[in-house]
Formats: structure tokens, sequence, C-alpha cells
């Protein structure tokens, strides 16, 4: 199962996911966020799971859906908020918001408004670990809506061909929307339809995060080797709409209670742990306190910090060479 | 006491047209009554509460445009008061 220690530092990852994620919902909804965002709550175990398996130099490229992935890679609580603030403390100094957070120095290949878009670039990333001889894998995240549009399957085609060391994380929650998976899903089963471009392929219990790393982690070693690529198709559930103040009426409640109740990955974790002694109500509690107040901390500092300045409007926007 | 505020919900929404009080100053409500109706420059919709208690004072009037993000009134627990 892995230490104590990577054990407990993943249920508080997912804890700090879950807590950051619902306070930057209630900020938006008072205005905070410029452009809105996207909640993640109820995915945390893919992020986490996929995350944990990785090295420090592996690379990630995700969606519009990002934040998880992002806490997950490291980035800080404080440089997320105020990314999400568009702030100059922020992951891209104010310039992206929410759906732009990244940097290519620490293996973040960024998040995309373009459906489906990311996992082209985790393609690209792995063929330029290829390339360049590293010893490193690309995720290319992606929701099951990007599933069904065609650039995911020509970037699954080539990483096929050139036995790329990519893994392809579907980040499924069901819905992309309003539209449930069921009505849009020629074939049914997206593990199926992967596994015709001749790749290993599998459909996995997104809110089980042992299962998620597992399941990576074996990936890694298979791209490691120089076997190319795998597919993972990631079961999972967003607890809130699809983005932030979306009135969604296109599923029951009853449903979203089950997942909550049922299936929720924090609370299956915490109670393995448990079980099986990892953990006790003081630890518990103390993680509970402590993620609340770096949260608290973020969104202080997120607050406190200032606009990028005007006047470097025009910063990582070109190489500056042809202004004079 | 909970703040009843108006809701960012489109990414480019600004403020909205206060179009109704449902609830009146010191009527007692549920957690989930609708306290006002607004309309965004895409929808009409409805602003619920989270909390029970009573409604406080109102603090814009019907056809008032509010900014994103400002409280329109509060929910009083017993005992509270503005
Ligand atoms: C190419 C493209 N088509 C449509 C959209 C509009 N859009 C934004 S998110 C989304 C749904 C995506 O669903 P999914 O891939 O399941 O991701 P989720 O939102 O569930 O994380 C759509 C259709 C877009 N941003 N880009
Ligand atoms: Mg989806």
């Amino acid at each position: 199962m892995g230490s104590r220690e990577e054990m407990l530092a993943m249920l508080r990852m997912m804890m700090m996911i879950r807590n950051f994620e619902e306070t930057a919902d209630k900020l938006t909804l008072r205005g905070k966020v410029s452009g809105g965002m996207h909640n993640s709550s109820g995915q945390e175990a893919v992020a986490v799971g996929v995350i944990s398996a990785l090295a420090p130099d592996d690379v990630i490229a995700t969606t519009h859906r990002s934040h998880h992935h992002t806490l997950a890679k490291g980035f800080t609580a404080r440089e997320v908020m105020a990314e999400l603030m568009t702030k100059a403390t922020g992951v891209a100094k104010g310039r992206g918001a929410s759906m732009h957070l990244g940097d290519v120095s620490r293996g973040h290949f960024g998040g995309n408004g373009i459906v489906g878009a990311g996992m082209g670039i985790g393609m690209g990333a792995a063929l330029g670990i290829k390339m360049a001889g590293d010893k490193k894998v690309a995720i290319g995240f992606v929701g099951d809506g990007g599933m069904n549009t065609g650039r995911t399957w020509e970037a699954i085609n080539m990483a096929a061909i050139w036995k790329l060391p990519l893994i392809v994380v579907v980040d499924n929650n069901q819905y992309a929307v309003e539209t449930f998976i069921d009505r849009v899903t020629a074939g049914g089963d997206l593990a199926k339809r992967a596994s015709g471009f001749g790749l290993p392929a599998s459909t996995i219990d997104g809110q089980n995060v042992l299962e998620v790393r597992d399941a990576v982690a074996q990936a890694r070693e298979y791209a490691l080797a120089g076997n190319g690529p795998t597919f993972l198709n990631a079961l999972t559930y967003r607890y809130y709409g699809h983005n932030v103040g979306e009135k969604g009426q296109y599923r029951t409640l009853e449903e979203i209670e089950d997942w909550r109740s049922n299936r929720d990955p924090i609370d299956q974790f915490a109670a393995r742990l448990f079980s099986e002694g990892h953990l006790d109500q003081a630890t518990f509690d103390e993680m509970v306190a402590s993620v609340d107040a770096e949260i608290k901390d973020a969104v202080e500092f997120a607050e406190n910090s200032p606009h990028p300045d005007p006047s470097e409007v025009m910063l990582n926007v070109d190489s500056g060479k042809l202004r004079g | 006491m909970e703040e009843v505020f108006i809701p960012a919900l489109g990414m480019a929404m600004e403020e909205a047209y206060l179009e109704k009080w449902i609830k009146q100053e010191g009527e007692a409500v549920n957690a989930g009554d609708v306290i006002a109706l607004i309309e965004t420059d895409k929808a009409q919709v409805e602003v619920v509460c989270e909390s029970s208690g009573t409604v406080g004072k109102h603090r814009f009037q019907v056809g008032a445009s509010v900014p994103v993000g400002e409280t329109i009134t509060v929910i009083l627990a017993p005992g509270e008061s503005e």
C-alpha cells in the first residue's frame, strides 16, 4: 500500500483540494474570481491517485477543470487561489485565471479552454520526452466529453504508432455540461474503443485513490520500458454544476447524494486508513484544522496580492524582439 | 447571520436587476426559500437563502441594478440583529 506518511499525505491532499474548491466556489459566486471556474469536488482521487504515482519530473497536461490536478502536482493553494483572482502572485502571474494554470518548468503543461486539447498537448510532451531521450512520462488528462472529439483519437493514434510515453487519463465524471455520457458514447465502453488502437486500456474506479495510483504506476513502468501509451478510464463524479453558478436540472438530487454518501473518495480512503490503524481521530482532526488554516491563508494571500502592473501587459506575449 | 447576495452566474455578469422581493422584512423563512427574483442579461434567477431565520432589512428597492457579490439582505438567526 505504501508508507503511512505517503497515505496520510494523499488523504490530506484530497482534503485540501476539496476545501480549496468549496471555498473558491463561494468566492466565485461573490464575483471575486475573474472568468468563473469549474469545481472538481468529488474527483479528488483521480488527481491525487495519478500524481502520487509520478516522479516530480513527469509532465501533466490538463483541461478546463484542472484545480485538482494542479494542486496535486504540488502547486500551492496560495498561488492557485491568487491566479483565480488574476493576481500578480498567481501561477500564471495573473494572466490566466482558473482555466490556464500551468508552468512548463514545473512539469505542468497547462489547462486550456478547448475540450480535448489537453490530451493532445500531453501527446506532444510525450513526443518531446522521447526525442530528448528522457526517462519521464506525460499524463494527458481528458474529460468524458473530450472523448467524443476527433483530436483526442488522433493523438492516441500517434502515441500508439510512435510508442510515446503517454498515459491518457479520462477524468470521467460522466457528464459533459448537461449531457450524460451514455447518451453520446457509441459502443458504450471507452476502454474498448481505445483498445482498438492496440494499447492497454482499462476502466478503473476513480473514487479509489489507491486503485488509481497502482494503475498509473503500472502504466508508467510500461511506458518507461519503451512499450508506449496506456489508456485509463477513471470513473468519477462531480458534485457541483459544470461551472460555478450553474442551475442544473439534468440530474437528480438523489443521484448526487448517492455518490456523495456512498462513494466519496475522501470518506472511503479515510475509513480505510482508520480501519487499518494508520489514522486516529486526533491526527484526522489536526489534518482538518491544518487544511482549513492553509486555505484561509491562501484566500488572504490572494485577496491582498496586487493585480499585474498594466505596464507589463506585453510580458510573455511575444519575444519582445520585434518591438522597439 | 447569513448574507443573501447577488451571485455571479455568468463569466461576464456584472450586475442584476432586482425584480421582486418574495420575502418581506421581518418575515420568517426556511433554508431553501426564495428570497428575491433577479434578472441577469440571460435569465431570471431565484435568490435562495441557505439558513432559516428572519429576513432583515431590504437593502435595495425593486428596480435597482445591483452589482454582483453585493448583499441585498440578511437572514437573522433568533436573537441576532443587524
Ligand atoms: C472544442 C470545444 N467544444 C466545446 C466547448 C464547450 N465546452 C466547455 S466544457 C464542455 C464539456 C466538457 O465535458 P468533459 O470533457 O466531460 O469535461 P468536464 O467538464 O466534465 O470536466 C464543453 C462542451 C469547448 N470549450 N471546446
Ligand atoms: Mg465530464
